[in-house]
């Protein structure tokens, strides 16, 4: 919750991604509970039944079928005509989308460096697994910096493909630092319209938006998307450690809250954030999306080969 | 619980309290710290604050606690008290005995020389010393104490305070003196300080709801009298009186000084009277009372003019023992003296020898003194047409002189001056021509009959009125004291009319109004009876030539309003007299030798007093001396002499007991009392809290 006094820039890709975690994640695959249409046939079954070699069904012929996959030997036995139906295979996008505003650059573990190392395990799971990944950040910057930092989007890398791109997805994330605010409906209209295909979206953040999170989960969900929200939370913001009179000064807007901390107060606080979570879960699972709440100290083995492993992002 | 300071303490909680408040509302000096986002906080700070304005503080303990300290600080700024007797400042009134019996040397039989009245003075400003202190700030509250010291007369030394120094000061400026005791004008003095209690109408009365006062009726909250005495007051029954008025008896404590079994040995009667029918024989009487169980001797000197002339042995019979329910009487014996002495003399008596001994524990009553005025006649004029039973009765008068004036006579010595020697001229229907003021008497004294004296000097004359009878008169006065107008009928009254605002006395009165009116106007004084003697029965009376000598013997000045002749005044009373009209330079020399101015009134009258010690008191004047007066050194000199002679006053064995009438109070020795000041306990509970503020902020803090 607190501002970090010395927070954590990885500036290799060797610090997001530690090769112990890498020989543990290797195995992994993206998973989705769709399976999505993509441009590289063969590398992955689609819920399309479509031309794989891999049977799936059967169903009356209707005219205009295509004759190749009447299956002929059911006609020789019910002199009737069938149709073969196949399992369709195609490639998966990969879309993390990050937080990377001034809010991030809190914690003890520093939450946006988790929320780095997060995005940069993905990235590779998505990678080596030969899917197309894209990474967003979001944050308003100076346009100067950043084309479409008045967006809300501190940048972009897109189309990525195999393993060889790891190195990039590196580079991207190790440039960001995060600084501003978010304007995430602005942002997450943007990523709609840019998006193609279908496949998974992932968002880091700690969803603590003044302006809401609701539009621009709701904005993010459609067109085909696995949406997947996880809020990452510093353990200093679910259990404050902090007393006395004190002007809380809030980092990305400056906007100030006077407060006696009391333990009435902390308790108060304490309900209002776990109240807060529980609308984002509520919201999430209403609209088909995963929602996770994960604290910076939980290891990120645990996250990725255990909770996200259990709800089906990855297997 | 009463507060010292409840308005200061009040001033300072209605200054402080929101004080607190306020700077607890402004003291935040908050630490500033920068957060990922103030979303949850303010959602949480304003669930919490919910738009109470005092939400913060009623859940802010640290503000209670301050607010308790500072509460408990007001209180003992309050200085809170409480006292093991009454609530409330009390007034106490301290009554000093300063009698002449309070000079008994047995206050304490530790010491030596050390009087009742001494000790007295010591429980007294002990008693004072517990009094209830006034708070710091203010003077409310505490109890306030009156100082009165009485013996016949009541003086209040120190009025109402609280200021125990000033109080102490107060007793101990008090002096004895050689005065008989009466606690009634003490005790009157004090009431009086009361306020007079109001009463509201209630019944339905023409004005119901008026309040009205009645004089006597006192109100307020009753004293708390302490009386620091030996018990010798015949007078106590005052107490009782008042209790019938005040509602409530006054609450009284007495305080017993002396030894209930002192014993005393004192002259307690002393009278000298020439004898009727020869002015040079001179009877001295001495009366000598001794409270002793046993009959004892003792002589008696006389002394006159300083010098004794005699000794007698007086046998003093022993004391009747004290009955149930009745006090001692001690037992008294007498001796007469006699002597020839033409001259005016003082004469002195003094019991001998028992100055130090035991069972003489008083002394001021060991000695006495008398002013015997000289064989004294008067020289007296008679104005008259002819008139034999004035002429008469006067002659068989034993007078220096006495003529009688035809009035023309009189007119011519009136201018030539030669009246001066007369010491009373008598005017028999006759009146002096007036002068231009209108007076028609020149400065002197007059006994007029059958003539009206006219203003400004005497009375509007209202013409002949029928007959009467005399019906009443003053029988106080010295004059008619020793008489009886009973059985005068007057065959023709002259009704008068006495002006307002006159100096003009009705002595007897008639069924139409005064029938003899004395006149006393600055420098001129008259008895006139307005009716003529010759058309009464009054001449064939014997009151009639009393009449005549008492008033020649009042007129000429050897007869005072106070006594005759002897010019005895007992210690607590006035000396008052009558000097000559020229006299200047009047002062009074007292018996310890110091002398003070007195200044005359109109008509020749000095007064001194009251008189506080035994002795001869000596007015010195320069001017024409009186006809007993002596001249030394070119000023007169007139002398009296002041003595206890109080048979209960001697008899100075304490009483253990006072009857008051309908209650007896028993003496009390000792005194308890005190305060508990509580505004400490407030304080230390007020660090306590402090305390414990320091630990709940730190407990708080580390949270």
């Amino acid at each position: 919750m607190l501002k970090s006094s010395n927070p954590t820039r990885p500036t290799t890709i060797d610090e997001l991604l530690d090769p112990r975690l890498v020989a543990k994640i290797s195995q992994l695959d993206l998973s989705s509970r769709k399976i999505f249409a993509g441009k590289l046939k063969g590398e992955r079954r689609s819920k399309k039944r479509g031309e794989s070699v891999e049977f799936a069904d059967h169903r009356p012929y209707s005219v205009g079928d295509d004759l190749r996959h009447i299956d002929w030997n059911i006609f020789g036995r019910l002199d009737r005509l069938f149709m073969k139906m196949f399992l369709e295979e195609e490639d998966l996008s990969l879309h993390i989308v990050i937080d990377a505003s001034a809010s991030g650059d809190c914690g003890e573990p520093h939450k946006f460096f988790y929320m780095q190392r997060v995005a940069m395990a993905l990235s590779y799971i998505g990678l080596v697994n030969l899917n197309r990944v894209a990474v967003t950040a979001l944050g308003t910057r100076d346009p100067a910096v950043a084309p479409l930092g008045e967006q809300g989007i501190a940048g972009a890398i897109r189309d990525l493909r195999g393993r060889r791109r790891v190195q990039d997805v590196g580079r991207f994330l190790c440039s960001l630092s995060p600084e501003g605010s978010t304007d995430f409906g602005r942002a997450a209209k943007r990523i709609a319209m840019m998006r193609r295909g279908k496949g998974i979206m992932i968002v880091l953040s700690d969803f603590f938006m003044k302006e809401g999170y609701e539009t621009g989960l709701r904005l993010l969900a459609g067109r085909g998307y696995d949406l997947f929200a996880l809020q990452v939370l510093s353990p200093q913001e679910v259990e404050p450690e902090i007393a006395g009179d004190l002007r809380l000064i809030d980092i990305e807007d400056q906007d100030h809250a006077e407060v006696t901390i009391s333990a009435p107060l902390l308790k108060k606080y304490k309900q209002n954030l776990s109240a807060y979570c529980e609308d984002l879960r509520t919201f999430c699972a209403r609209r088909e999306i995963t929602a996770l709440t994960v604290r910076t100290d939980t290891p990120i083995e645990t996250l990725i080969l255990d909770y996200m492993r259990k709800r089906g992002v990855l297997r | 619980m009463t507060f010292a300071t409840p308005l200061i303490a009040g001033i300072v909680a209605a200054i402080a309290v929101p004080s607190l408040i306020i700077l607890y509302f402004l003291k935040l000096r908050r630490a500033p710290l920068e957060v990922s986002t103030t979303l949850l906080w303010k959602k949480a700070i304003q669930d919490i604050q919910a738009n109470a304005p005092f939400q913060r503080l009623r859940r802010n303990i640290l503000l209670l606690l301050q607010l308790l300290i500072l509460a408990l600080l007001v209180f003992a700024l309050a200085q809170p008290r409480t006292e093991r007797e009454n609530a409330g400042g009390q007034r106490i009134v301290i009554m000093l005995d300063r009698s002449a019996s309070m000079a008994s040397t047995d206050g304490d039989p530790a010491r030596d020389g050390w009087s009742r009245l001494d000790e007295a003075k010591k429980r007294a400003i002990e008693l004072v010393e517990t009094l209830k202190e006034p708070g710091v700030l203010e003077r409310c509250q505490a109890d306030e104490a009156m100082v009165v010291a009485f013996d016949a007369a009541a003086e209040i030394i120190q009025p109402f305070t609280s200021d125990k120094r000033v109080l102490a000061d107060a007793i101990r400026s008090v002096q004895p003196t050689d005065a008989p005791t009466s606690i009634g004008e003490a005790y009157r003095l004090a009431q009086a300080q009361r306020p007079t209690r109001q009463f509201t109408d209630n019944a339905g009365g023409t004005q119901p709801g008026q309040t009205m006062e009645i004089d006597g009726l006192k109100g307020g909250p009753s004293y708390t009298f302490h009386l620091f005495s030996d018990g010798r007051i015949p007078d106590a029954e005052v107490f009782q009186a008042d209790a019938e008025q005040a509602g409530e008896p006054p609450s009284f404590e007495y305080h017993m000084v002396g030894d209930p079994g002192a014993h005393n040995l004192g002259i307690t009667a002393l009278r000298a009277e020439r004898a009727f029918d020869d002015p040079n024989t001179l009877s001295v009487f001495v009366g000598v009372q001794g409270t002793e169980p046993t009959s004892r001797s003792v002589d008696v000197e006389l002394l006159v003019n300083g010098t004794l002339t005699s000794v007698r042995e007086v046998t003093v019979p022993a004391a009747e023992p004290a009955e149930p329910g009745m006090a001692a009487r001690p037992g008294s014996g007498g001796v007469v003296f006699e002597l020839t002495e033409p001259r005016g003399v003082t004469v002195t008596a003094r019991l001998a020898g028992i100055a130090n001994t035991p069972g003489n524990a008083l002394r001021a009553d060991d000695e006495g003194v008398l002013i015997v005025p000289p064989a004294k006649r008067s020289a007296v004029a008679l104005v008259t047409t002819g008139s034999l039973f004035l002429s008469e009765a006067l002659r068989g008068l034993p007078l220096s002189r006495f003529e009688i004036i035809a009035p023309d006579e009189y007119e011519s010595r009136r201018v030539s001056g030669a009246l001066a020697q007369f010491d009373v001229i008598v005017l028999d229907r006759y009146l002096p021509q007036a002068n231009s003021a209108g007076a028609v008497l020149d400065p002197g004294r007059y006994l007029v009959f059958g003539a009206v004296v006219p203003p400004p000097q005497g009375v509007t004359d209202l013409g002949e009125g029928p007959a009467g009878q005399i019906i009443d008169w003053r029988r106080t006065h010295p004059v008619l004291r020793d008489l009886t107008l009973d059985g005068v009928v007057l065959g023709k009254t002259r009704p008068v009319e006495i002006p307002d605002d006159s100096g003009v006395v009705s002595l007897a009165e008639s069924a139409e109004g005064p029938a003899i009116v004395e006149v006393s106007d600055g420098s001129v004084r008259a008895l006139v009876a307005t009716f003529d003697p010759a058309q009464s029965n009054w001449p064939f009376q014997v009151s009639f030539v009393v009449y005549l000598g008492s008033a020649v013997e009042y007129l000429s000045g050897s007869v005072t309003d106070e006594g005759a002749g002897s010019r005895q005044i007992q210690p607590g009373g006035v000396l008052s007299d009558r000097l000559p009209d020229d006299a200047t330079d009047v002062r009074v020399e007292l018996p310890g030798g110091r002398s003070q101015e007195l200044v005359p009134g109109l008509d020749g009258r000095v007064v001194f007093g009251p008189v506080r010690d035994e002795g001869i008191y000596r007015l010195r004047w320069s001017g024409t001396p009186g006809a007993t007066d002596t001249v030394e050194d070119g000023r007169v000199s007139r002398e009296f002499a002041s003595n206890l002679l109080d048979p209960a006053e001697s008899d100075i064995a304490a009483a253990e007991k006072l009857g008051l009438a309908d209650r007896v109070v028993q003496a009390r020795q000792a005194t308890s009392g005190g305060l508990l000041e509580l505004w400490p306990f407030f304080v230390l509970g007020g660090l306590g809290i402090m305390l414990l503020e320091w630990w709940v902020y730190n407990r708080r803090v580390s949270l």
